[in-house]
């Protein structure tokens, strides 16, 4: 009975549904008249990457840096397949010079040693021999094969008077790093007290790369480029013993190595004047 | 078997089948235009819009009155069109096309568009996340909320606060380096911050995605003065010291770039430094346990080093203007 009753209230409002229906389907019709009907998103579009070369130029420096500030000297080339997509190679170095040290740094530096059996593996035992800041970790060079993805193109006005064509890229690749730490030791005839397990060895680190820019063309041949990168990876920043035994290794353990290396999430800034070949670019349709 | 089931589901495809003989006999996608691609007939007049504006695409549009002067002798209208027709003495002459067409062309003529949002007498809500970029000790993000008001189209008088204090978060370095080198940094935390803001818009663009959409967005400049609540965390002797938040006056100075999703609501990035004077925890402790306990011990007080400090932080969140909507004013 009851489902009987249910069947026929569906019966009921299927009937009630298809007899209200229309007998056609009509869409609208949006009839565009003027001068814009049926014209494209963008007219004679300047096409500054699609088919153009691109070297640019400039320096770059890293963020919240624990001991060590690096300002690398940096370039990027690049060929851009399409408007929108690019191949290159973003690649720096960073001369010694250009390490600068952190108040921290410096503050450890000028504290006497070793404070006590902890410091004496961390820290060299008498100030300025050999420094402190010879240990902490630094990033010496890098090269990033990278894809460059430019989905939006745009201009901007400056004061309703400077009109700047722009575009805003995202970039990711592979970064190769040259990175300087602190050397192993703790093994056998090895002690991480000795002056010289406080040098410092070279590595290549891998890590992914990622970020975006904005690029300002005031001219055909001329840019201007401001780019964010971030690069994480694990590396031992201060030259410490932090871990390697204990529960989840997170102990000293009175040895420096691979152990030792804790995960940052480097980030640099990169500012650049880029030059494209052939001097003048393509104009869409 | 199937006769079983065709029995037991007989009421169910009966009504399917009642369905699919009342279905539509036919759909159209739009009305064919009409023979000979001229335009669709004319329908009753549209009424007269009450603003007065007049639509010179609309082809029900009645006829304008007879112009004041009379017409040009055939020919020398230059074909003006529908500007001819609604207001004649706008209708371009002959001798005015021909200078224009002498004129030298500047290739690189910009062509820009009316403003796509206009801000002039519209507030903006603009709720937002907080995440400081320079301090790599303790970090201090937090949400927040800034009100604007504009008075002109690129100037604009706010307030906006952001709330730290559940947030702060004291990185694990500063403890491996406490544990390692037996130096401490001295460090802070935020309860929140307040200021009051003048914005100024200098620049505006557009951007085409893929060459398929448009979007608008422009860059402004923001500054003011306001507070910060703060308080050292501490790490140099935490058994006897203990902090209380205290106002800490801040100016801010900052940028910040806009991305228009419509005309009301966008999406927002800024970069915003508040400087101010920081209250730093002494590194040095006194040397018994009474004096250890006096805030205010004039060898060894909790508070030692006052320095000027810059917080930057990086805001990310979205705007929503009101009103929704406004109407453009049209020179004539």
């Amino acid at each position: 009975m009851k489902q009987s009753f249910k069947l026929a209230l569906a019966a009921a409002a299927l009937a009630t549904g298809v007899a209200a229906a229309p007998e056609t389907a009509h869409a609208q019709e949006i009839q565009i008249t003027g001068p814009l009907a049926g014209a494209p998103a963008v007219r004679k579009l300047r096409l500054y990457r699609e088919g153009r070369a691109e070297l640019a130029l400039g320096g770059g420096f890293t963020l919240l840096d624990e001991y060590k500030r690096t300002i690398f000297i940096s370039g990027r080339l690049q060929y851009n397949v399409f408007d929108w997509l690019g191949i290159g190679v973003f690649g720096g170095f960073s001369p010694e010079a250009l390490s600068l040290n952190t108040d921290l740094t410096d503050r450890i530096e000028s504290t006497p040693a070793p404070r006590n059996q902890r410091t004496a593996v961390n820290l060299p035992g008498t100030v300025g021999q050999p420094k402190y800041e010879a240990q902490t970790g630094k990033l010496g060079w890098m090269a990033t094969p990278q894809v460059t993805f430019s989905p939006f193109r745009g201009k901007l006005a400056l004061f309703q008077k400077l009109f700047v064509d722009t575009d805003l890229y995202l970039h990711g690749g592979v970064a190769f790093v040259g990175v300087k730490e602190r050397g192993d030791c703790g093994g056998p005839g090895k002690p991480c007290t000795a002056a010289a397990s406080f040098q410092q060895v070279d590595r290549v680190a891998v890590a992914p790369s990622f970020g975006l820019g904005l690029t300002l063309y005031p001219s055909n041949f001329v840019s201007i480029n401001f780019e964010y990168r971030a690069f994480p990876f694990s590396w031992n920043r201060g030259g410490f013993d932090s871990r390697g035994s204990g529960p989840d290794a997170s102990f000293p353990d009175n040895r420096i190595d691979s152990e030792d290396r804790t995960f940052k999430f480097n980030q640099m800034i990169f500012v650049a004047a880029g030059f494209h070949l052939p001097t003048s670019p393509k104009v869409s349709e | 078997m199937w006769k079983g089931f065709l029995m037991k589901h007989a009421r169910c495809w009966l009504l399917a089948v009642v369905a699919l003989l009342l279905l539509p006999q036919a759909a159209f996608a739009q009305p064919k235009k009409p023979a000979g691609g001229g335009k669709p007939p004319p329908t009753a007049p549209a009424p007269a819009p009450a603003g007065g504006d007049i639509e010179i695409d609309d082809p029900n549009t009645p006829a304008p009155e007879e112009p004041t002067e009379p017409p040009p002798p055939s020919g020398d209208t230059g074909g003006g069109g529908g500007i001819c027709e609604i207001d004649p003495t706008a209708c371009p002459k002959q001798g005015d096309i021909k200078k224009l067409a002498e004129r030298p062309v500047k290739a690189d003529v910009y062509a820009v568009q009316q403003i796509y949002a206009l801000r002039r007498g519209r507030f903006e809500i603009n709720p937002y996340w907080s995440q400081s970029l320079n301090d790599q000790f303790v970090s201090h993000p937090g949400p927040g909320l800034a009100v604007n008001y504009y008075l002109t189209n690129v100037l604009a008088v706010g307030v906006n606060g952001t709330y730290y204090q559940p947030f702060n978060s004291d990185a694990d370095f500063n403890f491996e380096n406490r544990r390692a080198t037996r130096i401490a940094v001295p460090l802070t935390e935020y309860l929140g911050g307040y200021a009051v803001n003048f914005t100024y818009v200098p620049m505006y663009g557009k951007f085409s995605g893929f060459s398929q959409f448009i979007f608008h967005y422009d860059g402004y400049l923001v500054g003011g003065v306001g507070g910060l609540f703060t308080r050292p965390i501490p790490v140099i002797d935490p058994d006897n010291r203990k902090f209380d938040f205290e106002h800490r006056i801040a100016f801010n100075l900052g940028f910040g770039l806009r991305i228009f999703l419509n005309r009301w609501f966008a999406v927002t990035g800024e970069i915003r430094n508040y400087i101010y004077v920081e209250h730093l925890e002494n590194t040095e402790v006194a040397a018994n346990q009474a004096a250890a306990q006096n805030p205010n011990d004039p060898a060894s007080p909790w508070i030692k080093e006052k320095p000027l400090t810059v917080n930057v932080q990086a805001q990310v969140g979205i705007s929503m203007f009101l009103p929704f909507s406004w109407e453009y004013r049209l020179p004539k």
